[in-house]
């Protein structure tokens, strides 16, 4: 087992561990308190107590889910210092900076409201109360721009030069408006927003199937399919973009991604493989499945635009071909498969089946959002794993090797904790799946009390039983 | 390295310096309060106390994380050579805060809490004394050769670094106790007065041998303390901390609710004071300092603006947070869901 002996080794695989590992949760705390911030805004805005009590379940989901969150972050920006001491020496003056941006501006930002958005219905007034939610909002989109603001420059270095091992800033403003930064941060923005329309669309389909709080739900089902109208399809354009901007400044990773070995000659167009197994020593793939001239077409737009191939590359300037080219083709299936399911939701709507007594007939339609739960969480993990697989092996393109950037740590060290991380982070994930699945389980308090601050009656605390919207169970 | 330089490089060692007090005080007594969570009480008194830091304890954390983003951009050799060479403390730092961190959410969802009761106090405990081995081992010094650390995986393990633990775990212990005074009332308080002294003599004693072994360890450190005009700026410090222990022990004694905390606070200070004195221009003894490691005044500026400018703008918007849950905390503080004449 040499891996087992190679510190760079070990710690890429705890970093890939650690950050697809906490991937998942803010996904959901970015989309799930936008989520929150419409429905405060339409409470306050129609006074129908299903909006508060629709931001009070969804709230408890988003608590369980930042708790994981929180605690998983926290091993990325050390791990930086810990295991790639060299890379943080280096390139700190940028991304070390950054990363503090990313804290002192927006991780602060949520966590210093989170409080008041969860507990403080009752202590604050509802002006306050909608502030402390839009500003958690607000804090974790913004987090999510300079941390791909971070990861784009790692992909696309810009604004920065060497200097004695040092990498030294020029222009602030060139390196975090890098080449990459615009359709990374939107493509990872619009991942988190379709991640989690998709989880209140699942989760309110499930109580559909089952037929419990109907009306309930079916206001949160429809909010979900009327946001993937908008967001599936705006998704793969930007994830074309994000894909061009790919064969524009990492051809190298273009050309792995599609396991295309040899540059097309003037004249012709680059075939696009659906399926192959490449073959790194023979720089071939054993078989493929190819259909002439689409590369071609999708890379430059054109049917005879010239695509590199891997072998313009030297050996060790090329990415691993297998992980991303697969990982890329699930990512582009599932986001496909989301959209078509937004298609076939439309349809149904536009034929009268989102409606209270007709929508637990739609079974198939309702299980196919249950299960796109796990299909959005995968588009995830799949994309990254293309992104940070296919810039290998570069840990800042073209300017500094995964290689060089390790710390030299006994491998041992890093093998245990990696096999902690394994053992803390499954745990968590069990536990989590269960309390979701409880929390679920026994459904929205229907009669929870309304808050005093913001009721009309401003007197005491408002208790208003199940509406006659909203039937219970 | 011009002047430029060297005055922004003594401005950032300020601001971190000010980031690691707020983290040590806030995220400390946090941490405090999941120590004491292990001493004997019942899952009532674990359940109050783990609500009297529900709405703030996030916050309090992510101190940690802008005082590491803010270190990594300003001294971002001293980030690389310190996180590598304190590998394994930190790694069980983050493990300990991250039983620490669930603990607060698991445990309001368990049926069946002992297990999630365990980890936030094992959590806290583990996440304290990391701390404190990797505070020791910081003022015991680091060993560099070309930007590089070059010591061993388990250079932290020493005396020196494991006592200046057991003075963190207890000065944590201390903050937390007297946190609960304020957030607490009936059996819970009282048994906090106790802990409190009981943590606060601890402490104090820990605190005197740290004085007393740090010269003659560390003959930077001494030199430093024992010099003119050196020795007049160390000396009110002790005194001080001395006095504020003895206001502490008074205010605890008479039953004060908010005097013990604000004395804990004053004992830290003064204890971070004397530390940022002795350490001063060293970042990492004895081989780093502040011109070695700080980033170009372009970066140092730029994080002025962006990070800098906010400090006064986040402690107000975390004092609002505090000011809105001020008051004592009762067990179903965080979960009305929960409360007991309500249908579950």
């Amino acid at each position: 087992m040499d891996i087992l002996l190679d510190t760079a080794i070990l710690s890429r695989l705890q970093f890939a561990l650690t950050a697809m590992f906490h991937i998942l949760w803010p996904v959901l705390t970015v989309g799930l308190s936008l989520f929150l911030v419409l429905l405060e805004i339409l409470w306050l805005k129609t006074r129908d107590p299903d909006y508060y009590r629709h931001a009070r379940f969804w709230s408890k989901l988003l608590l369980l889910n930042f708790s994981v969150g929180v605690v998983s972050g926290i091993p990325l920006e050390f791990e930086f210092g810990t295991n790639w001491a060299p890379f943080s020496i280096a390139a700190g003056e940028f991304f070390g900076n950054i990363l503090g941006f990313e804290g002192a501006m927006a991780f602060m930002l949520e966590a210093g409201f989170l409080g008041i958005m969860l507990f403080g219905w009752q202590r604050v007034p509802a002006g306050i109360h909608l502030f402390a939610t839009t500003m958690v909002a607000f804090g974790a989109s913004l987090s999510a721009f300079w941390i791909m603001a971070a990861n784009g420059w790692m992909q696309t270095p810009a604004g920065v030069h060497f200097e004695d091992g040092i990498i030294v800033v020029d222009s602030y403003a060139a390196a975090i408006f890098n080449p990459a930064m615009p359709t990374s941060v939107l493509h990872m923005w619009l991942a988190c927003l379709e991640t989690s329309l998709f989880v209140i669309g699942g989760i309110s389909a499930w109580y559909l199937m089952n037929e419990r709080y109907s009306s309930f739900f079916l206001k949160s089902f429809r909010m979900a399919v009327l946001a993937a109208v908008i967001i599936t399809p705006l998704q793969i354009l930007i994830g074309d973009a994000s894909g061009r901007v790919v064969a524009e400044q990492q051809p190298a990773k273009l050309a792995a991604i599609e396991g295309h070995w040899q540059t097309n000659p003037p004249g012709e167009g680059a075939a696009w493989a659906l399926l192959a197994w490449p073959d790194t020593k023979n720089q071939r793939n054993l078989w493929a499945v190819e259909i002439p001239n689409v590369l071609s077409l999708i890379t430059t737009h054109s049917l005879t635009g010239r695509v590199a191939g891997l072998r313009d590359f030297p050996g060790r300037d090329q990415p691993p071909v297998l992980l991303p080219f697969y990982a890329f083709r699930l990512m582009v299936l599932a986001g496909v498969s989301l959209a078509m399911l937004m298609m076939w939701s439309v349809w149904r709507w536009r034929r009268g089946a989102l409606q209270v007594h007709r929508i637990s007939d739609e079974r198939a339609l309702l299980r196919a959002w249950v299960v796109a739960i796990p299909v959005a969480y995968l588009t995830v993990e799949m994309g990254w794993l293309t992104r940070e697989v296919g810039r290998q092996p570069w840990i800042i393109y073209g300017m500094m090797r995964t290689e060089a950037a390790a710390s030299a740590l006994p491998a041992g060290a890093v093998a245990a904790t990696l096999l902690g991380y394994f053992l803390i982070y499954v745990l968590l994930l069990i536990v989590f799946m269960v309390f979701a699945a409880r929390l679920i389980q026994r459904g929205p308090d229907l009669e929870i009390a309304l808050p005093a601050a913001a009721s009309n009656t401003g007197v005491g605390t408002a208790r208003v039983a199940g509406s006659s919207a909203s039937q219970r169970e | 390295m011009d002047a430029l330089q060297l005055f922004l490089g003594n401005i950032w060692f300020f601001l971190i310096g000010l980031m690691l007090v707020l983290y040590v005080v806030l995220d400390g007594f946090d941490l405090g309060v999941g120590i004491l969570s292990l001493f004997g009480g019942d899952e009532d008194h674990r359940s109050i106390m783990m609500a009297s830091l529900g709405s703030v304890w996030d916050a309090n954390e992510t101190w940690l994380v802008v005082l590491g983003g803010a270190l990594f951009g300003a001294f971002p050799l001293v980030y690389g050579i310190a996180l590598h060479a304190l590998y394994l403390p930190v790694m069980l730092m983050i493990f300990g805060l991250i039983f620490r961190g669930v603990a607060f959410e698991f445990h309001a969802q368990a049926r069946y809490k002992l297990p999630w009761g365990v980890a936030f106090g094992a959590g806290s405990l583990i996440a304290a004394t990391c701390q404190g081995v990797i505070l020791g081992a910081v003022i015991g010094g680091v060993p560099v050769q070309n930007n590089r650390f070059t010591g061993g995986l388990w250079d932290w393990l020493q005396p020196f670094p494991l006592l200046v633990a057991v003075g963190v775990v207890f000065g944590y212990a201390l903050l937390g106790a007297t946190f609960l005074i304020i957030k607490v009332t009936g059996e819970l308080q009282q048994r906090s007065y106790r802990r409190a002294r009981i943590s606060a003599w601890a402490m104090l004693g820990a605190a005197a041998a740290v004085t007393i072994w740090t010269p003659v360890l560390h003959e930077h450190i001494a030199s430093k303390w024992f010099s003119l005009p050196g020795f007049f700026f160390i000396l009110p410090l002790p005194l001080a901390a001395l006095l504020a222990f003895l206001m502490l022990m008074r205010s605890l004694h008479k039953g004060h609710e908010r005097a013990p905390f604000a004395y804990s606070l004053i004992v830290f200070l003064c204890s971070f004071a004397g530390l940022a004195f002795s350490l001063y221009p060293y970042l990492l003894p004895p081989a780093v300092t502040i011109a070695d490691a700080a980033s170009s005044p372009k970066t140092l500026v730029f994080m002025l603006t962006g990070i800098g400018m906010l400090l006064p703008v986040m402690l107000i918007y975390n004092s609002y947070q505090y000011f809105v849950f001020r008051g004592k905390v009762s067990r179903y503080e965080n979960h009305e869901e929960d409360l007991p004449e309500q249908p579950v």
